[in-house]
């Protein structure tokens, strides 16, 4: 999956899971659901939650009484019908701005729902088959199973819940959370190859399975508690938000509660629903009302990227992070290394070494073996023997080489420089000088090389290359502009490192590097303050994902990796960590976005409201909108206000644009959308509402 | 029994404490309304001063929930 | 004309020159290297310290620190509180003065500890010279000290060392910053004509009838001049403050007068440059606020230059408004001193601000709200870094990470901190007692002007004391033994203490928690604040955060008043 870091869509395409997972019959449910929804959130122990829509909730019922009766405050010197007409008007407005509100919420929630209901399906309560401690076995519900209890699935059945295979050998089927279709080999004793997840399903065979997870704990479970929002608990950013919000709406509730004395003091006094509209139109409700919403769509871009994060916490974290951690095989560089060129030896031309190297990797069915025939072919080679008649030799790790036994009892040998030396000098051949030139040149450009002879003859060295990704260089390159610095792990010696690094475009790496380096480089990198993500799938990878701010365990990893880590990519594709910060990134700048744009709103909604209202006291002037009325410029305040919120929910749960640029590049650009634009918008929209009023 | 009868109400009394705070908050405003009333004179009928007064102490407790959510925000 | 502008364009370039080589000087002071008075005031530190058993090495946590101010003005507090109600037992007392009512030295006591000297008495007829020199005299140091400590405190924070010692900071204020420049000051002041005596009020003959005397009141005014002003204290030894010939004769006491009170203020955010490390913001720091600085004194003049339009229909010519104004300073000198004396909450005035043209009141008004228009001394440059914090935080989210300022992560403690230290305090401690007032105009407010101008007195009022600053839109009857004086008394003490307490407090915590972070390294993806666009930002929103807060009191008040006059009503 390749997705371009400069134009992240919410689903980006050739997604298996967003194929899987977008039915339309759940999308046309979705607003219905978040109608029902909008509505169930007004019950006011939901509102409480939200302090900004709780003030225009209680606002509201304030001015329905007094839409009941004008004069239940004070006697109202207009005509009571006028003012009940316009008490009204306000009423809805306020109403529908909660209920937008509360619709922003709903719609991300439901969105959520809708990716958490298929997986739902997977996890129904299935019947498992306990195996007791005496060895007989017990039908009980899957809910019912508690970590270190075994049970035994056979083909056709369901995993009940995550855990480890013991015994047997079977083929899973996971796309249920992968959407990977092909079966997947599970054994027990290896790493990655053992664990299994819960809701997948046995196509073969019959597994014993050691119960890892209590149920609810499971990694399906928690991936539906987050997508759909459950058990959603704030991020320190958004604390941080709320608690300015609140303070905000606490200044703007001072202010216009203490207006009313000052206002009757010079004779314009105001009646109590002017000044609850006040107070709604100054309270910031754009992004009061959205900011669950914003939060809600960021996990649910995360999911949508096949991704499942433990804590929303991790999702913020992904914007933050200084340092990217990656390991160099299967994340900057193709899993294998691929002929490059042939360097041939003892007088050979490159086409007899071809032929030579393609007969050696017949039957090697390694992707290096595959890239040597391939190169051979295209050089011209084709093999001279029938292939029923040849056998081919396996690599082994006692001999480190492998080949094909030609018919005529020719021995072709590939495989590691000194093996293939030994085994010329067992055949009697002799090594030229050049030989030792050609490895060691192939050694320094990084490669590595194999030694290729038929029997006694030597013919020459395979240059096999390490190949970065495609496009990896340049999204180094936008991350290195966010200021994020990225450190390339490989076990491979200095040289190698440097040239694969310089390749890839990585700013740091560290060769030679064992599992314990990875955490040290961790902890040296946060004791600068820096904060640090990783990818990792092997045991003893558990302790730096555990350590690293954001950790990514591969789903193909261990249970141990997956527990340690605070997400887990379903599609065990090591470069999304790169999309992740992105997507961190674009979380918190739609947030801050919509804030500036929320707050800079109210200098023209003071403009619209106050000099209509204090008309009186001869402040018409400043009423630079040429607004109708008192009346026309409250409800069209009033009502942009409301409808400003649906109109920024796709904003919210799709998130601003997201480029990569400087920190400085970033502001000045939406300084001048959100910040400039949420100054000025308001004054033009406010306007043509009260054109469009029909109120005098 | 009479004292174990008592007891029980005055258990579920505490439980119910928003009911509490309703009743303390009126009898505050009758206090607070009738001051209001005596200083403003004409100006508000007596039910126009209670309504009043029951605004502002919603208002108050308005503010106190803003300073709740300001301090322990997690709460939220 | 032009002679008024230059005038005030001198004044500013001497600002701009003071201000590197002043704020350079603090610099050092607070970081420890030598300075020239060392030699000398060494020894007399170490005195001060071993006399009241202080461990200068100590460092204090941000409580501590706030402990050891409130503990501190408590005492000193109680102290004046006694003096002032036993004056008359104490020596110094020429004209034979009693105890003042206790709600009137109760407000003195508070509103000279609070920095804000607000005055709600005539100086010459309530204290004697020994309550002036030494009570009041004696808070005009330590309460100007206090606020340069908590400036270093903050400043030390941000930057990620310890606070400090509250007692250390206190004590090196007064004798490396305050005394030295004091006696200068005092002997300049002298020079220029300002007298400075213990003998009591000289008996005259009027030129009139000289079978009649009078009495006019005289005084040690020189040195009490300068550490009015340099402390931003303000409180004027006679009743018309610096309008009186006395306290400020001439054009040159009066330029020294300016210079005395902005160049604390302008000088330490130079010093915040000088302990970060980086000039460059304090620079464009202070070019955010000169600018609205210069900004608001051209209004202002401009406003009183073009003056009083109903007096000028009478006229049938433009006249400058020169009403409750020293004919020797003129339109621009008062303009320029009012603007300076509303920013640096200094209080002091050459001239009745409440005379000034809309114009003119709305930009006094707008500086008691945004207190950052060089602000108080100490709290107004903590205030103006709090606000850099808080621009950060709201703008900071738009890069894509957590905001930081400094290297440090704003999080939830900084956000309630800064968010309730900016915004909230000064609404509660301004709005609330000046809605109580309004409400019932007669019963407590005793206002003299009906209507948008006296809205603007009542809320001056406690936006003056909330700001602590301590000047005055005048007008109100405050001062005993009229009724309304016990109510003016004890609600604008709740704005003195909520005002100046209450923001220290949160400003030592702020800085405490800013200097316990881990800092971040800075990266291209960290959001530079030292730049012009940032802080244009914040300039943004100071206006909109600061400003907007008060949009409605300004427009039933000063603003309604303008259109008012210009309908001609």
């Amino acid at each position: 999956m390749k997705i371009n870091l400069s134009n992240i869509k919410p689903v980006p395409r050739n997604n298996r899971y967003a194929r899987r997972d977008t039915p339309t019959a759940a999308l046309e449910g979705l607003y219905q659901r978040a109608i029902r929804d909008a509505f169930r959130k007004l019950d006011p122990r939901i509102a409480v939650g939200n302090p900004v829509m709780f003030l225009v909730w209680v606002g509201t019922i304030v001015t329905f009484l007094v839409t009941l009766d004008p004069n239940l405050f004070g006697t109202v010197q207009a005509d009571p019908n006028q003012q009940r007409l316009l008490n009204g008007a306000i009423t809805i407005i306020l109403f529908l701005t909660v209920i937008f509100a509360n619709f922003a919420e709903a719609v991300a929630e439901g969105r959520g729902k809708a990716q958490a209901d298929s997986l739902r399906s997977s996890r129904s309560d299935t019947i498992a088959y306990k195996l007791l401690p005496d060895g007989a076995i017990s039908q009980v519900n899957s809910t019912e199973l508690r970590k270190g209890d075994r049970v035994i699935v056979k083909i056709g059945e369901l995993i009940p819940a995550d855990g480890e295979v013991v015994i047997g050998v079977a083929s899973v089927d996971e796309s249920a959370i992968t959407g990977e279709s092909a079966p997947v080999l599970k054994q027990p004793g290896t790493d990655i190859a053992s664990s299994v997840t819960g809701g997948t399903k046995v196509v073969s065979d019959e597994l014993t399975i050691l119960i890892t997870a209590d149920p609810g704990q499971g990694f399906i479970d928690r991936m539906i508690a987050l997508v759909e929002g459950a058990k959603r608990s704030k991020t320190p950013n958004e604390i941080a938000l709320t608690v300015f919000l609140a303070v905000l709406t606490q200044v703007f509730l001072i202010v216009v509660a203490t207006l009313s004395p000052l206002a009757n003091y010079v004779n314009t006094p105001v009646t109590i629903a002017i000044l609850v509209s006040l107070l709604v139109a100054l309270i910031p409700t754009t992004i009061g009302g959205l900011l669950s919403a914003i939060g809600i769509a960021g996990m649910n871009r995360v999911a949508q990227f096949n991704v499942i994060a433990t804590s929303g916490r991790a999702v913020e974290a992904c914007g933050d992070v200084n340092t990217l951690i990656l390991d160099k095989t299967g994340t900057i560089t193709l899993g294998n290394r691929l002929a490059d060129e042939f360097i041939p030896v003892n007088g050979h031309s490159v086409e007899e070494m071809a032929a030579v190297a393609l007969a050696g990797s017949l039957f090697d069915e390694t992707p290096e073996g595959k890239s040597i025939v391939q190169l051979a072919e295209k050089l011209g080679a084709k093999i001279d023997f029938s292939r029923t008649q040849a056998t081919g030799v396996e690599f082994s790790a006692r001999t480190r080489m492998s080949g094909t036994d030609l018919p005529n009892s020719i021995e072709i040998r590939k495989g590691a420089i000194d093996a293939i030396r030994g085994f010329v000098r067992s055949r009697g051949g002799t090594i030229p000088s050049k030989f030792d030139d050609a490895y060691e040149q192939v050694s320094k450009l990084g490669g590595t090389p194999l030694g290729v002879c038929k029997d006694g003859d030597l013919y020459g060295v395979i240059y096999l290359k390490d190949i970065v990704k495609p496009g990896l260089k340049e999204r180094f390159d936008q991350l290195r502009r966010m200021g994020v610095k990225t450190i390339m792990l490989t076990g491979d010696n200095r040289i190698t490192a440097s040239v694969i690094a310089q390749e890839a475009g990585v700013d740091d790496f560290i060769a030679e590097a064992t599992p314990e380096d990875k955490i040290d480089v961790i902890k040296r990198e946060q004791s600068q303050g820096k904060l640090v993500a990783m990818t990792g799938d092997g045991t003893n990878d558990a302790p730096a994902l555990a350590q690293a701010n954001v950790g990514v365990a591969m789903n193909s990893g261990t249970q141990a990796a997956k527990e340690a880590a605070n997400m887990v990519d379903l599609d065990s594709d090591p470069t999304k960590l790169i999309d992740l910060v992105a997507i961190g990134k674009q979380l918190l700048i739609t947030r801050g976005a919509l804030t500036t744009f929320s707050i800079a709103n109210d200098i023209a909604k003071y403009f619209a409201i106050i000099p209509t209202i204090f008309a009186a006291a001869g402040i018409g002037t400043l009423n630079v909108m040429g607004l109708k009325s008192p009346q026309s410029a409250i409800l069209a305040a009033l009502i942009y206000n409301a409808l400003i919120i649906p109109a920024l929910i796709p904003l919210a749960l799709n998130g601003v644009k997201f480029r990569p640029l400087t920190a400085d590049q970033l502001l000045q650009r939406n300084i001048l959308i959100y910040g400039l634009g949420g100054v000025i918008a308001p004054f033009i929209a406010i306007k043509i509402i009260d054109v469009l009023l029909p109120i005098a | 029994m009479i004292s174990e009868n008592l007891v029980t109400i005055w258990q579920v009394w505490c439980r119910r404490k928003y009911p509490t705070y309703l009743f303390l908050a009126l009898c505050l405003n009758l206090v607070f309304a009738s001051t209001v009333f005596a200083a403003t004179g004409d100006a508000f009928s007596r039910s126009q001063v209670y309504a009043l007064g029951v605004l502002g102490i919603g208002t108050v407790c308005l503010s106190i929930y803003l300073f709740v959510v300001m301090f322990q925000p997690e709460r939220f | 004309m032009m002679q008024g502008w230059i005038q005030i364009g001198l004044t500013l370039i001497i600002i701009l020159a003071i201000t590197p080589i002043f704020g350079g000087y603090i610099a050092r002071v607070y970081l420890g290297q030598r300075t020239f008075l060392d030699r000398v005031l060494n020894p007399v530190d170490r005195l001060i310290f071993s006399l009241s058993s202080v461990q200068p090495q100590a460092q204090m946590t941000g409580w501590q620190y706030a402990r050891a101010i409130l503990f501190s003005n408590l005492a000193m507090a109680i102290l004046l509180f006694l003096m002032l109600m036993l004056q008359g037992f104490l020596p110094l007392n020429p004209t034979g003065l009693g105890a003042p009512s206790w709600d009137t030295a109760l407000h003195t006591t508070i509103s000279f500890m609070t920095n804000t000297n607000q005055q709600h008495y005539s100086g010459e007829t309530t204290y004697s010279y020994f309550s002036q020199m030494l009570g009041l005299g004696f808070m005009f140091f330590t309460s100007a000290g206090t606020g340069i400590a908590v400036a270093i405190a903050f400043i030390r924070g941000l930057t990620g060392r310890p606070l400090g010692n509250f007692y250390v900071d206190l004590t090196q204020a007064i004798t490396r910053i305050l005394l030295p420049i004091s006696i200068v000051g005092s002997i300049v002041l002298v020079a220029a004509g300002t007298p400075e005596t213990l003998a009591g009020a000289i008996v005259v003959p009027t030129l009139e009838n000289p079978n009649i005397s009078q009495s006019i009141a005289i005084g040690p005014i020189a040195h009490f001049e300068i550490i009015k002003e340099l402390g931003e204290n303000g409180g004027g030894f006679f009743a018309i403050n610096s309008a009186h010939p006395f306290e400020n004769p001439n054009g040159l006491t009066n330029l020294i007068q300016i210079l005395a009170m902005i160049s604390m203020p302008t000088s330490l955010i130079y010093t915040y440059g000088v302990i970060a490390d980086n000039r460059k913001q304090a620079w464009l720091v202070f070019g955010m606020v000169f600018i609205i600085y210069v900004a608001f004194i051209i209004v202002t003049a401009v406003g009183e230059y073009q003056g009083n339009p109903l007096v000028n229909s009478i006229l049938g010519s433009s006249q400058p408004n020169l009403e409750g104004k020293e004919v020797r300073f003129g339109w621009a000198q008062s303009a320029l001193y009012a603007v300076t004396t509303t920013g640096t909450m200094c209080g002091a005035v050459n001239a009745m601000l409440d005379s000034f043209m809309p114009a003119g009141g709305f930009i006094l008004l707008s500086n008691l709200f945004l207190q950052i228009i060089w602000g108080g001394q100490g709290t107004g440059t903590a205030y103006l870094f709090s606000y850099l914090i808080l621009a950060v935080f709201v703008t900071g989210l738009m890069v894509g990470r957590t905001p930081e300022f400094l290297g440090r992560k704003i999080e939830k403690n900084e956000v309630v901190l800064t968010s309730f230290l900016l915004l909230l305090v000064h609404p509660i401690c301004v709005l609330f007692p000046g809605a109580i007032t309004l409400a019932f105009p007669e019963q407590l407010g005793g206002i003299s002007n009906p209507g948008f101008h006296g809205l603007a007195q009542v809320v001056y009022e406690y936006a003056s004391a909330a700001a602590n600053n301590g000047s005055g839109f005048e007008g109100l009857a405050d001062s005993q033994p009229v009724p309304t004086a016990l109510w003016w008394n004890l609600s604008t003490c709740f704005s003195l203490l909520g005002g100046r307490y209450v923001p220290i407090v949160a400003l030592l915590l702020l800085a405490e928690g800013m200097s316990q972070k881990q800092p971040v390294p800075f990266t291209t993806g960290t959001l530079r604040t030292d730049t012009v666009l940032f802080t244009s930002v914040t300039a943004g929103v100071i206006l909109i955060m600061g400003a907007l807060t008060f949009f409605p009191v300004l427009a039933l008040g000063p603003i309604a008043e303008g259109f008012q006059l210009l309908r001609g009503a």
